[in-house]
């Protein structure tokens, strides 16, 4: 298996590893950003785990929505207006 | 806080109708329902897996919206509100059924032991096309992933990366830090990615 660059930590890692998703999610300083892009660069297994990371929550985020079951439409239908013509008289 | 000007503090597009309903016009509650029917419903397979389960979560979220309405405050969007309501429901529902044991993920269980663990390749799948993917087998495997999830964490995933609510929305509806929801979002998407590890035989 190819090696890391020698610089590079384990503990840089796993620091790296706790901010994954504030990174994704844009919620990090510019100078954090920098430092973790500037890791991702150098450390491939990084890369990996942002990547398969990201592509998860792309997946969740495209999953797609089913359709209301007509017969639930319409029970939840009858409900409502049930319910409103109550409150109504 | 009540908001003294009347006017909405956002730019909530329901904003308008529940005015309405709120005047008088309780006819008009039913438009509301078919704006977020299908979202609820979505909402609901994804928390409670039984279709069964979701129906009567999205049923009793409609109605308990239908007696509290009066008292919503324009303060937060009607959204974000109906999603409270419906995961105290969800919730409700959970504890009334046999279901996932609740347990605490932990950060270690999905830490590499060392880089040499971590691979070195891009899998394929983190790179393959959405669409190829939506509503097929690797569909189910998510599904059913979420639904593997130990509920605290589930709720905060399904409503950050399904619904795509933001950290500080998700946190108001779950009465939760914006910390505490970072936190557990973080090990919920781990979680999910390693089902989907194990679902393509990669490492």
């Amino acid at each position: 298996m190819e090696q890391t660059e020698p610089h590079h930590s384990h503990e840089n890692c796993l620091a790296l590893f706790e901010r994954l998703s504030e990174y994704i999610d844009r919620e990090l300083d510019a100078a954090t950003c920098k430092d973790i892009e500037a890791h991702i660069q150098a450390c491939k297994p990084c890369q990996v785990c942002l990547d398969t990371l990201k592509q998860t929550v792309a997946l969740c985020r495209n999953l797609e929505r089913r359709q209301v079951p007509e017969t639930f439409s319409l029970k939840l239908k009858n409900a409502i207006f049930d319910m409103v013509n109550k409150k109504v008289d | 806080m009540p908001n003294p000007s009347g006017k909405p503090k956002n730019d909530d597009k329901d904003t308008e109708l529940i005015r309405a309903i709120n005047g008088g016009r309780q006819d008009l509650f039913y438009a509301l329902v078919q704006r977020y029917e299908k979202s609820l419903y979505n909402f609901g397979l994804r928390m409670c897996d039984n279709p069964s389960d979701a129906e009567d979560m999205v049923q009793d979220t409609f109605l308990n919206v239908f007696k509290y309405l009066k008292g919503f405050r324009y303060e937060t969007k009607f959204r974000n509100w109906l999603y409270r309501i419906a995961t105290s429901a969800c919730l409700k529902k959970k504890r009334r059924s046999k279901y996932a044991p609740d347990r605490e993920l932990s950060l270690d269980e999905f830490l590499p032991a060392d880089e040499s663990a971590v691979s070195m390749d891009l899998p394929g799948w983190a790179s393959q096309p959405l669409d190829q993917v939506l509503d097929g087998e690797l569909a189910g495997v998510i599904r059913q992933a979420l639904l593997d999830l130990p509920e605290k964490y589930r709720l905060v995933a399904v409503l950050r990366d399904v619904e795509g609510f933001t950290t500080r929305e998700t946190a108001e509806i779950l009465d939760l830090t914006p910390t505490n929801i970072k936190v557990r979002l973080h090990r919920a998407r781990l979680f999910l990615r390693e089902a989907l590890k194990t679902y393509y035989g990669t490492d």
